[in-house]
């Protein structure tokens, strides 16, 4: 049943990827879907692009297991939009056509910094992308009780994800997006109606529950996070790195104006709040109607909690409706995967082509059309490329890959995003430096922690450290440092390179902020994308 | 704001409806960033270091841990709404503006 529903959903995904390829058909189509998008379907795409599979699985497993500490995880991942709608989406739409970098290029005149904002996108990007492709081997695996191994699972996610993007375009991963983020929100209310149901419509009751069965300490902080350095570095890393992760910062150039900018943000918040708070409802309950053992038992990092708590409502193992609750849950999990990465994939797709192909290899020479048939190009290489890395890394244990993330985005995009919204006297030396020492802070603080370093006792196989020594750096997260470093760096390299005559950086500046502010010269998408 | 230097060519630039659009616009953004972000690490400051707090039970078993993650939600939602009504007002603004 679980294939048949699967399969369901693929079916209606590529339907709709067939229908968009044939609206498909310029470089402005293929990156932003033509601009056309509209508000609150792009909300529905946000929400959806973040609810990975993940939050969904992840973080109903993590709340499931460790109580309080999980969902306290979820009130950062929906706080994180409070960044991102007061200060980036509004003037990124204003200054932007298709990448970050064509913002940055517009306030700093210097082509250079083209070149880093790409790396920077295309390295967040592959992280993101490396850890979920690797989670979905592992999680599809589990969710067809291991009839489709890792090894089949991983290339089969691939190319799924590639004739969405190569035929659809963004239009095409907006819109799968969208039927994954229904399907889920539905799966979720319906849960959480049972759950709520079974237990009085009662909150209290149900944490009165988990109480019984887990002691006291469930319903308080520390089960997880012992350290409270390591808890507040990576609340800092979600909250400020969400307003530079690539795939996020793409969906704003798919909607006409700022104001839908902004109105897509507020949808997605609206959508994004009601899922984590439903999150407290699944886990407890799966803690509560599966048990720590059943769901440590089927998977240790709790990810089949939600799929087995869906059993468990809808009738039980062996029932008909237990079946189909499974079924359902797992193929909206499946769903989940392919969407995700289908919009990482094109937000390293269109920074690779327009900004290194055409921005420096072409120098901004190349016609539409062939940006459009670079980057479906692009999207092959990068998909394929996606399915090696994942298959090498199929064994090793990637969740980091994730904080890594969002770490690097925090500490080199974001730095950059602000002053070169806010300080007029910012440079491209001052951008430069920031995306370059943001990177590598994170890089080395991530490869000194306790991620990597590690020492494991010898009869241990899978999941080893690569380096078997005691971590230097003590924390799982580095936001708390790699954020002000990424900060500092850009500062420095500022007045380091402040050589250009300050009255053009700050004309320049003047530029920008009227743009960013008003939406001047941005009348209406259809111009502004050519 | 520095107003006698700005040579930018563009007209609009001291016009005051902008000028007064960049002064509030730029001190709306500042205060409502410090407050949220001041609001929000307080949830994990006080996981971090306020234990028994977060566990005490409030309403029947409900934690104020838990009152505490829920009323964040609420407060995401409510500075959401804010942002949009005074972003509306900054909208008009923006029109004058450019005239």
């Amino acid at each position: 049943m679980t294939f048949l529903l699967a399969a369901i959903i693929v079916a209606i995904t590529l339907g709709i990827t067939f229908w968009a390829g044939r609206r498909n058909t310029s470089a402005s189509d293929f990156y932003v879907a033509g601009g056309r998008i509209s508000a609150p379907q792009n909300g529905i795409a946000i929400a959806g692009d973040y609810m990975s599979a993940a939050s969904f699985l992840g973080i109903t497993g993590l709340i499931a297991l460790n109580g309080y500490d999980g969902f306290m995880y979820s009130v950062g991942w929906f706080i994180a939009y409070l960044t991102v709608l007061l200060i980036v989406a509004e003037p990124l739409r204003n200054l932007g056509k298709y990448t970050l970098a064509d913002m940055l290029v517009y306030r700093l005149k210097d082509q250079r910094v083209r070149t880093y904002a790409a790396v920077s996108t295309i390295v967040i990007s592959a992280f993101y992308m490396i850890a979920q492709v690797v989670g979905a081997g592992a999680l599809i695996s589990l969710l067809s009780g291991g009839v489709l191994k890792a090894s089949v699972a991983i290339p089969l996610v691939g190319v799924l994800m590639i004739i969405y993007v190569v035929v659809g375009g963004m239009l095409a991963t907006t819109w799968v997006q969208i039927v994954k983020a229904v399907l889920l929100m539905f799966a979720t209310v319906v849960m959480t109606v049972l759950i709520l149901n079974r237990f009085g419509w009662s909150f209290s009751n149900l944490l009165g529950a988990a109480e019984a069965k887990n002691g006291a300490d469930f319903l308080g902080a520390g089960l997880k996070y012992k350290n409270p350095i390591d808890l507040i570095s990576l609340s800092l890393a979600l909250v400020l790195g969400t307003a530079g992760l690539p795939h996020i910062l793409v969906r704003f150039y798919t909607v006409p104006t700022a104001q839908d900018a902004r109105k897509s943000v507020v949808w997605a918040m609206v959508l994004i709040g009601a899922f984590y708070v439903m999150t407290a409802f699944m886990g407890n309950a799966a803690n509560v109607l599966v048990g720590k053992d059943a769901i440590e038992a089927a998977n240790k990092a709790g990810n089949m909690a939600a799929p087995l708590l869906a059993e468990a409502l809808f009738g039980g193992k062996g029932t008909f409706g237990g079946e189909l609750g499974l079924a359902f849950v797992t193929a909206v999990a499946f769903a989940t995967i392919l969407a995700v990465v289908a919009g990482l994939t094109i937000a390293a797709s269109t920074s690779f082509t327009h900004d290194i192909y055409n921005g420096v290899i072409r120098r901004g020479q190349a016609t539409g059309r062939e940006e459009f048939r670079v980057a479906r190009i692009a999207t092959i290489a990068v998909g394929v490329i996606a399915i090696l890395l994942g298959l090498l890394a199929q064994t090793q244990n990637v969740a980091f890959l994730v904080a890594l993330a969002f770490a690097i985005a925090a500490s080199s995009n974001l730095p950059v995003i602000l002053f070169t919204l806010f300080w007029r006297r910012f440079n491209a030396t001052g951008a430069i430096w920031g995306i370059v020492g943001g990177i590598v802070t994170c890089l080395v603080l991530i490869a000194l922690s306790p991620n990597i370093m590690g020492i494991d006792p010898a009869d241990k196989t899978t999941g080893r450290h690569p380096i078997q020594a005691a971590p230097v750096f003590p924390l799982e997260n580095p936001g708390i440092i790699s954020i002000p470093a990424g900060f500092a760096f850009a500062a420095l390299g500022t007045l380091v390179g402040a050589r250009r005559r300050r009255e053009d950086a700050e004309a320049a500046f003047e530029e920008m902020q009227f743009r960013a502010y008003t939406g001047a010269g941005m009348d209406g998408s259809v111009a502004a994308h050519d | 704001m520095t107003v006698s230097r700005v040579q930018s060519g563009f007209p609009s630039v001291r016009n005051a409806a902008y000028q007064q659009l960049v002064a509030e616009r730029n001190r709306f953004t500042v205060i409502m960033t410090v407050t949220f972000l001041v609001l929000y690490f307080l949830l994990p400051i006080l996981a971090g270091y306020a234990k028994p707090l977060m566990a005490t039970k409030v309403w029947g078993n409900v934690t104020f841990g838990y009152v505490f993650a829920f009323a964040e939600f609420v407060m995401g939602w409510v500075m959401a709404a804010i942002y949009v009504v005074r972003a509306r007002q900054f909208d008009r603004l923006a029109q004058e503006a450019q005239r």
